[in-house]
């Protein structure tokens, strides 16, 4: 029998009884058990009812609040309002701008995040310093490995166990006001060039070593994982001599791009989908001569303090139902066969969101080397405070 | 003149205005106006994490400024009867404690605390009967602490000026006339200080409630108000954060107006 | 018996500082001492510390020269900046106004003080952005102006976060002048300039250097306002600290970067001091 992914439907008496008699047997957790049938959430919900369900046996306790660390403009806030409904939780979220300053958070201890948004170069690090949790899957019937590309999602999973569930890929494109930049942008060659003249004063980077300097690297002809120093040198060169000419270095570039303060930014597909849906002269363009590709996962801290929330939210999310919403809004492309049969087509046929292959080629996935680098992570440093 | 010092008061007031004036917005934006409500007061209200943000900072400031106010206060006393050396000793103490920029108080404690805990939570465990050991970590003590240091140098160097221009003559009188050192000082001394206790407290108050560098570094998972602000800096600002920005600005303003009041009347009954 | 009763006092006296002398050796002595060992450490391979005894991060100090002085130079730039501002206003304030509406228009000059900073930055944030006065110049033919994320919107950002402080003091000091000075001055036929000039000023100056002092001493360890007005750009050394700690996660580096500014704000404490004392002493000078 198929795993259902329909949690929120109802579900038939035949189905019920099957699973019941699974669960019975044995060949299904109780927690499988309550996730297919829907009865974990209505569980839940009624566990914080005093006198209805005391037994432990059912769900959790899911608390009243969670926090979830993610980035800029990158959920429905529907999402979790729906998810407050339907659990009781509200959902905190807090903003971050680069994986190096999660990691720094989590390092200092004390973060209070249930749940959070890593990028697949990261993983492997959070899971050697013993940062993260690995994912108790029985706690996350709605995720399905079987449906996910795989192509995005083998970095979330270390020495056969999972530390981290993908949420959507994407890349690393320019994004550009072609109302106020009239020479084609097609390249980070370009995008360096056009910084220091049409764009002067309203081009930015992102606060984000592995973006920034990357795209430099990139627009030098080098690899945009590349930690040989003579290389990072000629990228820093690159960078000091566009500093003076930016408009500023920060990875939500969004609020500066609509109120046309910056006409060209370092940008996340998610951004240039919606920067372009509500802003036409706003296009989105990979560089011919690379950049980034990546995908984004969900992770549990190890540190977290509501767990069961944490779960909670992160089956919720898992769930294609609520994920197309997610992707419709946020604009980032999914890795989840099961969610992209839902998405309408105006989405599917967005070349922004949906590039073809041939764009992809040059791009490249981040490398676990680059985050722990002293030389790149010195040279980002040395760059903001030049 | 007058042109400048109105044009002084407009620079003060232009953004403060506008805050006040996003904070009634109908729509989203803090950036754009597009209507009258006064919706986001409730949204406010009702945001379970910016309430839980302005509970901590209350907590916060109240507690730090409380605790330097005595102690910071008894340690202006004290310092009165300390030979000169030691005097010396604590008066740089409590000037560098003004003086280090807030972000290295706040980098420092860290890196000190950081430093303890890792120390002191491996022991703990060791030795601890239950089998879930208590956790030491950053949050409200640690936010309490670095805020306290700065109040307390605040409130001692402000009562010590106090203490400084008082009169010897009548505490003499006072334990001439065989009062006990307690009453001379609950009956002579106290009063003529409180004001500057309380002035004390009022400004070590502020300081914590508005400080956002020293708590970014020390808060762990706490929030606190300008912490949250900060955030939803990042986040996209709502007028939810204009509409508590123009609360406590009123909250405030309704503060110092009863003192001023409390202040009058106290001067109206002694007679100056 | 004197020797008990010296034995009580000196309890009491013990009494009386233990706890704030307890809170000044774990909060303040304590970690500055940690800061120091972390500066002579190395980063560890992941970020974080890991302990060594190394000067490589005193002698890496030099790549945060630019840092070092936009701080030096911005500090006391804005603080007199401040001052340019603040001294007419303060002057209004204790000389000129309408005693019946002094109290309060002093008052009004306080309450800014009570409303979030770093609201009021955004506020900034709003009118510098395109939407705020460049809408406006606009609006009469002049485009794309660029006011937001530039060293001058940072300046600004300065005046108008510290504009009080600075005020204070100044009004404070020129409150206390003894009226009948002017007066005096005016009597013997000074004009108000010179008795300005001769007078009020160098009796107002120990406010002006206290307001000078501590504005610039705040202003060394800022992070806040360059972060929002200057767009991540304009780099005062507080955000090249924050940066080391919680990106590049350089702990050792930052510690040192921390130390040397605390070097910094006693060497310019010390240079501020010495102004005043100098200062007072040709006071006094004129006043005899």
């Amino acid at each position: 029998m198929t795993k259902s992914h329909r949690e929120n439907a109802p579900i038939t008496a035949d189905r019920l009884t099957d699973e019941l008699m699974r669960l019975k047997r044995g060949s299904v957790t109780r927690r499988h058990f309550l996730g297919v049938t829907g009865l974990g959430l209505a569980t839940a919900v009624l566990a914080r009812q005093p006198g209805l369900f005391n037994s432990t046996a059912f769900a959790e306790d899911l608390g009243t609040q969670m926090s979830i660390a993610t980035w800029p403009n990158y959920h429905d806030p529907a999402t979790f309002e729906a998810f407050k409904a339907a659990t009781g939780v509200a959902v905190e979220v807090n903003v971050f701008g680069s994986n190096e300053e999660m990691l720094a958070k989590l390092q200092a201890g004390g973060t209070g995040w249930d749940l959070f948004v890593p990028t697949n170069y990261t993983i492997s690090t959070y899971a050697k310093l013993g940062l993260i949790d690995e994912l108790d899957l029985s706690k996350l019937p709605n995720y399905d490995p079987s449906t996910e590309n795989p192509r995005f999602t083998n970095e979330g999973i270390i020495d056969g166990k999972t530390y981290a569930v993908p949420k959507n890929w994407g890349t690393t494109g320019i994004a550009v006001n072609s109302d106020k930049i009239k020479k084609p942008v097609t390249s980070w060659k370009d995008f360096f060039e056009v910084a220091i003249t049409e764009a002067d004063g309203r081009a930015m980077v992102h606060d984000y070593q592995l973006t920034t300097i990357g795209n430099a690297l990139v627009s030098l002809g080098y690899s945009f994982n590349s930690i040989k120093p003579e290389e990072l040198a000629k990228a820093e060169e690159v960078l000091l001599k566009v500093k003076p000419h930016l408009y500023a270095i920060n990875s939500d570039y969004q609020p500066a791009m609509r109120a046309t303060d910056a006409w060209m930014t370092m940008c996340w597909t998610n951004d240039g989908a919606q920067l372009n849906r509500d802003m036409p002269e706003i296009q989105f363009v990979l560089g011919k001569d690379g950049g980034e590709i990546w995908s984004d996962f969900y992770a549990i801290p190890k540190s977290a303090a509501n767990k069961p929330a944490g779960y909670a939210l992160l089956n919720y999310l898992m769930t294609p139902e609520n994920a197309v919403k997610e992707h419709v809004a946020n604009g980032a492309p999914t890795t989840d066969s099961r969610v992209l049969k839902l998405l309408p087509a105006e989405v599917t046929s967005n070349k922004i969101v949906y590039p073809d292959e041939a764009a992809l080629t040059p791009l490249e996935f981040g490398a676990a080397v680059t985050l722990t680098d002293p030389g790149r992570a010195e040279l980002m440093a040395r760059f903001k405070a030049a | 003149m007058r042109a400048f010092i109105s044009s002084v008061y407009l620079f003060l007031y232009a953004p403060i205005a506008l805050v006040v004036l996003f904070s009634f917005n109908a729509g989203r934006s803090a950036s754009e106006f597009t209507g009258f409500s006064t919706d986001w007061y409730g949204k406010a209200l009702g945001n379970t994490f910016l309430v839980s943000a302005l509970q901590n900072s209350l907590i916060i400031a109240f507690t730090s400024a409380a605790l330097a106010a005595v102690f910071g206060t008894m340690a202006a006393l004290g310092m009165e009867r300390l030979g000169a050396r030691m005097r010396a000793l604590f008066d740089a103490l409590f000037a560098a404690a003004i003086v280090v920029p807030g972000v290295v108080i706040g980098i420092a404690t860290l890196v000190a605390l950081v430093a303890v805990f890792s120390f002191l939570n491996p022991a703990l465990a060791a030795l601890w009967p239950g089998d879930r050991p208590p956790q030491l970590g950053l949050g409200y003590g640690s936010i309490i602490a670095a805020h306290g240091l700065f109040s307390m140098a605040l409130v001692t160097m402000i009562v010590k000026a106090r203490i400084a221009s008082l009169g010897r003559d009548i505490v003499e009188a006072s334990s001439d006339l065989y009062a006990t050192p307690l009453t001379t000082f609950r009956l002579i001394v106290l009063p003529q200080i409180l004001p500057s206790i309380l002035a004390g407290f009022l400004l070590a108050f502020t300081f914590s409630f508005d400080d956002f560098i020293i708590a970014f570094f020390v808060a762990g998972s706490k929030t606190t108000l300008p912490i949250y602000v900060f955030a939803s800096i990042r986040r996209g600002v709502t007028p939810e954060i204009n509409a508590i920005a123009t609360l406590v600005l009123f909250a405030s303003l309704l503060l110092i107006l009863t003192a001023r009041i409390l202040m009058r009347e106290k001067r109206s009954k002694s007679g100056e | 018996m004197r020797a008990a009763m010296n034995t009580k006092r000196n309890l009491v006296t013990a009494a009386l500082v233990a706890p704030a002398a307890a809170w000044l050796f774990v909060f303040l002595v304590l970690p500055f001492v940690a800061m120091l060992v972390f500066a002579f450490g190395e980063r560890a391979p992941e970020g974080g510390y890991q302990a060594a005894f190394t000067f490589a991060q005193f002698a890496n100090l030099p790549t945060r020269a630019t840092a070092f002085w936009n701080t030096l130079l911005l500090a006391p730039a804005g603080a007199l900046l401040c001052l340019v501002v603040a001294y007419p206003t303060a002057y209004h304030l204790a000389v000129k106004a309408n005693p019946r509406y002094r109290l309060i228009l002093v008052s009004l000059v306080v309450v800014p003080f009570w409303t979030s900073l770093l609201v009021r930055t955004y506020a900034w944030m709003y009118i510098l952005g395109s939407r705020g006065i460049p809408n406006l110049l606009a609006m009469v033919g002049i485009e794309d102006v660029r006011l937001l994320n530039t060293p001058g919107a940072v300046l600004l950002g300065i005046v108008y976060g510290y504009l009080p402080l600075m005020i204070m003091p100044i009004y404070v000091s020129l409150e206390k002048l003894d009226r009948r000075l002017l007066e005096a001055s005016a009597d013997l036929g000074a004009k108000p300039v010179s008795t300005f000039f001769g007078v009020t000023l160098p009796l107002s100056l120990p406010g002006v250097m206290t307001g000078v002092a501590l504005v610039t001493i705040l202003l060394l360890g800022e992070y806040l306002i360059p972060q929002l007005l200057g767009g991540g750009k304009v780099f005062f050394i507080g955000n090249a600290l924050v940066d080391l700690f919680l990106q590049s996660r350089n702990w050792p580096f930052g510690s040192a970067i921390a130390v040397t500014l605390v070097a910094v704000v006693v060497v310019v404490l010390m240079v501020a001091m010495r102004i005043a004392w100098r200062v007072a002493g040709t006071r006094q000078v004129d006043l005899v």
